[in-house]
């Protein structure tokens, strides 16, 4: 178990360390200079800003100095969008944003998609059972962008009686959050009820479920503590991305409805080409997905015992 | 007689026939005469034999969803691939006088009809601002006054104001036109369109509205959507073509090979693709362009062609997507190559490109051809969702993607910019993973549930 727990922790942190390289590499493939704008600055200028921000180094320095300044959590500032500004503090100020948001999409993805999952199985053949399928395979095949306008458009103004919520999102309150949750929470509800019928349809055919019912047991008991707990594990695996995921913010999501989240800077940082903060937030998400995939890994070991962490995950 | 020695023939007992023996006796030379041909044929095969995908095309047809998905999809790439032939517009063209329709028209008539009631209703105040004054500077003169320049800047300013509001009102507009009883018909045309239709001439309406700069929707969204079919089909192929051979030589030599390889695609699995996608289609495209402009050559004459952006967008594909497909080739392989014929073939010398190749991809082609096609839609979920952040598919060119993010500026007056790609491309992923799952069931039926 210890040996399995380092080996996942070292490779996530090689993950972390290539995600940081590639970043690395690509900031030094874009084209120009940091520095170049509409007005070209004479040679010294250009000189003196390459010679105080490390530019006139060998790259190998560079490299080494940028991994540094990493490990301090340094991202280097914006460079267009808020000038000289740290990329860290635009990060930690943006992601509480994203993080309330994904938190409830997340929640309602899971406490509405399971139990979908398991009326499903539990009727299956049956008139909920299609209906269920029908709603979930629609769903996954809706991009959040679809999902999230149509909505903004029906319940933020475009049909008269339907104006239930505000078109400009505002902090604090709790009708701007409906819509960008529900949307976000979307796709992920109907994956997690797809995969949880089919789990809980294999677990249902179990000898177990059998002999539990040849004890007596109330079905409820069945289905809810012997029948689930198998069926929890393959939505597990998919959980371990996603929350991750929804957390960081749909970028789409918090775009289609304005959310001052990290998402939708990433997406205004793309469109200004601020590369440091395209950089930046791109570390700091992929290693906070990696992390939670790691956690996610080691979890399973405590919901079944009966994986064995020795051999590949396949 | 042979045949009927068959008939009676006793399964399951050693006992021989005596029948059967004594009637030996009888055979004569012309019984150990070889068979006509038309014997053989009716000896070698009773009905024709059915090959696997023969097979799998009957299991399919029998699954309504996915039939009904795959004449779907069929309309759908037609809409695609036929439908811009058919319409006289082309994408990138802007029609002037036409911007901002909707997708439904009034004809002419009808608007003269509304432009009279409202003038009768708003009365003399609509009337256009130079005459307002012409009419008050005339009165002015009439009771023997001179009006000042400053009376006269007034009396245009309201006159205008009124127009405004009246020719602006869209409720009252659309008030009077209940009042009438006047209907909208289906396709939207301009102005000078339904004067030359008037005229006699044919002219094609924009049945889906036309964009703010003119462009006619409809066009718009073949467009997109043939770019969203070809960007999946492209992407899954690479996909295919990458994954397969990386997971069928990751199989099949095994041991140390198998072990570095397996490290590389537990990194890459590990990396957060949509993000790393996302920095790659824009830093890089932005590199492709600098390279586009700065050389000459194949490559740097391709770029401009291709788009900056849907080339990152297949490198990175081509970079990250191919993980899952190696991994079930890798799986399947790994249970293949114990089987005797792998071993015959390399008993005879087959190399091991040759055993691939020949034996083992061959045999896990169900898989393949499943897990390519249930690629298709995730492809075609990437692209629209680059488009619709701006890092996809570049103008002029369209997809629906980039179409939808467009359409967000005027949602509130023109929802139906949205709603068309927006169906077309919920509709063609639902499409595609109905027919891949229908796929899936009729090529590999040991895991239909």
């Amino acid at each position: 178990m210890a040996k399995y727990i380092v080996k996942r922790i070292l490779m996530a942190l090689f993950t972390v360390f290539v995600v940081a390289s590639l970043t690395f590499v690509l900031m030094k493939a874009v084209p120009g200079n940091p520095f170049l704008s509409e007005k070209e600055p004479p040679q010294s200028v250009i000189d003196a800003l390459n010679e105080k921000y490390g530019l006139d180094q060998p790259l190998y320095v560079q490299y080494a100095k940028y991994m540094g300044g990493l490990l301090k959590g340094d991202l280097g500032v914006s460079v267009k969008m808020q000038k000289d500004y740290p990329v860290i503090k635009i990060i930690t100020t943006m992601f509480p944003v994203s993080a309330s948001i994904g938190l409830f999409a997340i929640l309602w993805a899971v406490l509405v998609g399971v139990p979908l999952g398991c009326i499903s199985a539990y009727y299956r053949g049956r008139a909920a059972d299609s209906g269920l399928r029908v709603v979930c395979t629609v769903g996954i095949s809706m991009p959040s962008f679809v999902v999230a306008s149509l909505l903004l458009f029906i319940f933020c103004g475009g049909i008269a009686s339907l104006k239930i919520f505000p078109t400009i999102f505002q902090m604090g309150n709790w009708k701007s959050y409906v819509l960008p949750c529900f949307s976000l929470g979307f796709y992920p509800m109907c994956y997690i009820a797809r995969q949880s019928r089919a789990a809980m349809l294999d677990s249902l055919n179990q000898e177990y479920i059998k002999t539990a019912r040849a004890k007596g047991l109330k079905t409820g008991k069945i289905i809810f503590k012997h029948a689930l707990r198998n069926a929890l594990i393959p939505v597990l695996t998919y959980l371990g991305p996603q929350v991750a995921f929804t957390l960081c913010g749909g970028f789409v999501v918090e775009t289609v409805f304005t959310v001052p989240g990290l998402g939708r800077y990433f997406v205004q940082s793309i469109n200004n080409r601020d590369y440091p903060v395209i950089m930046g937030t791109t570390i700091f998400l992929a290693s906070f997905i990696i992390v939670m995939n790691l956690i996610v890994d080691l979890l399973y070991k405590i919901v079944d015992p009966r994986i064995d962490l020795g051999k590949e995950s396949a | 007689m042979a045949e009927n020695k068959i008939k009676r023939a006793k399964f399951g007992s050693l006992q021989p026939d005596v029948e059967d023996v004594i009637a030996w006796s009888e055979l004569t030379a012309a019984d150990f005469a070889p068979a006509t041909s038309a014997e053989k044929d009716s000896f070698i095969q009773d009905r024709p034999s059915t090959s696997y995908w023969k097979d799998a095309w009957r299991r399919f047809r029998k699954n309504k969803v996915a039939m009904v998905a795959l004449v779907v999809l069929v309309l759908v790439a037609l809409f695609a691939f036929v439908g811009p032939m058919v319409v006289p517009y082309s994408y990138d063209q802007f029609i002037s006088g036409a911007e901002n329709l909707h997708p439904w028209h009034y004809t002419l008539e009808d608007q003269q009809r509304v432009a009279e009631e409202l003038a009768a209703r708003t009365g003399a105040a609509a009337a256009d601002p130079e005459t307002a004054v012409e009419q008050a500077i005339a009165e002015a003169e009439a009771k023997g006054e001179t009006l000042s320049s400053v009376d006269i800047a007034r009396i245009r300013a309201s006159a205008k104001v009124a127009a405004e509001s009246g020719s602006e009102g869209e409720a009252t507009e659309a008030a009077v036109r209940k009042d009438l009883g006047i209907r909208a018909h289906i396709g939207g045309y301009s102005n000078a369109e339904l004067q030359r239709k008037a005229a006699g001439e044919n002219v094609f309406p924009h049945l889906f509205g036309t964009d703010r700069y003119g462009r006619d929707i409809m066009v718009r969204v073949m467009i997109g959507t043939r770019v969203s079919m070809l960007v999946g089909l492209c992407a899954a192929l690479l996909v295919l073509i990458i994954g397969a051979l990386y997971g069928s030589i990751s199989g099949y030599f095994g041991g140390k090979v198998d072990a570095v390889m397996q490290r590389i695609v537990e990194v890459i699995y590990s990396v957060p693709e949509v993000l790393v996608i996302l920095l790659l289609s824009t830093v890089l495209g932005d590199a492709l362009l600098e390279y586009a402009n700065t050389h000459t050559g194949f490559i740097a004459n391709m770029i401009p062609v291709l788009g900056k952006n849907l080339i990152s967008m297949f490198l990175a594909f081509g970079l990250l997507y191919w993980v899952t497909m190696s991994r079930i080739i890798r799986g399947q392989i790994l249970q293949l190559k114990q089987q005797e014929y792998v071993t015959a073939a390399r008993a005879l010398g087959a190399s091991g490109a040759r055993i691939i190749r020949k034996h083992l991809l061959p045999n896990c082609i169900g898989q393949i051809v499943v897990t390519t096609c249930l690629q298709i839609p995730s492809a075609i979920f990437l692209e629209s969702f680059l488009s619709f952040l701006g890092v996809g598919v570049t103008t002029p060119m369209t997809s629906l993607g980039s179409m939808a993010s467009e359409a967000l500026e005027g949602l509130w007056s023109y929802p139906y910019r949205l709603l068309f790609p927006a169906i077309i491309l919920s509709v063609m992923i639902l499409a595609f993973n109905l027919v891949g799952d229908g796929l899936r069931d009729a090529l590999d039926p040991k895991l239909k549930k």
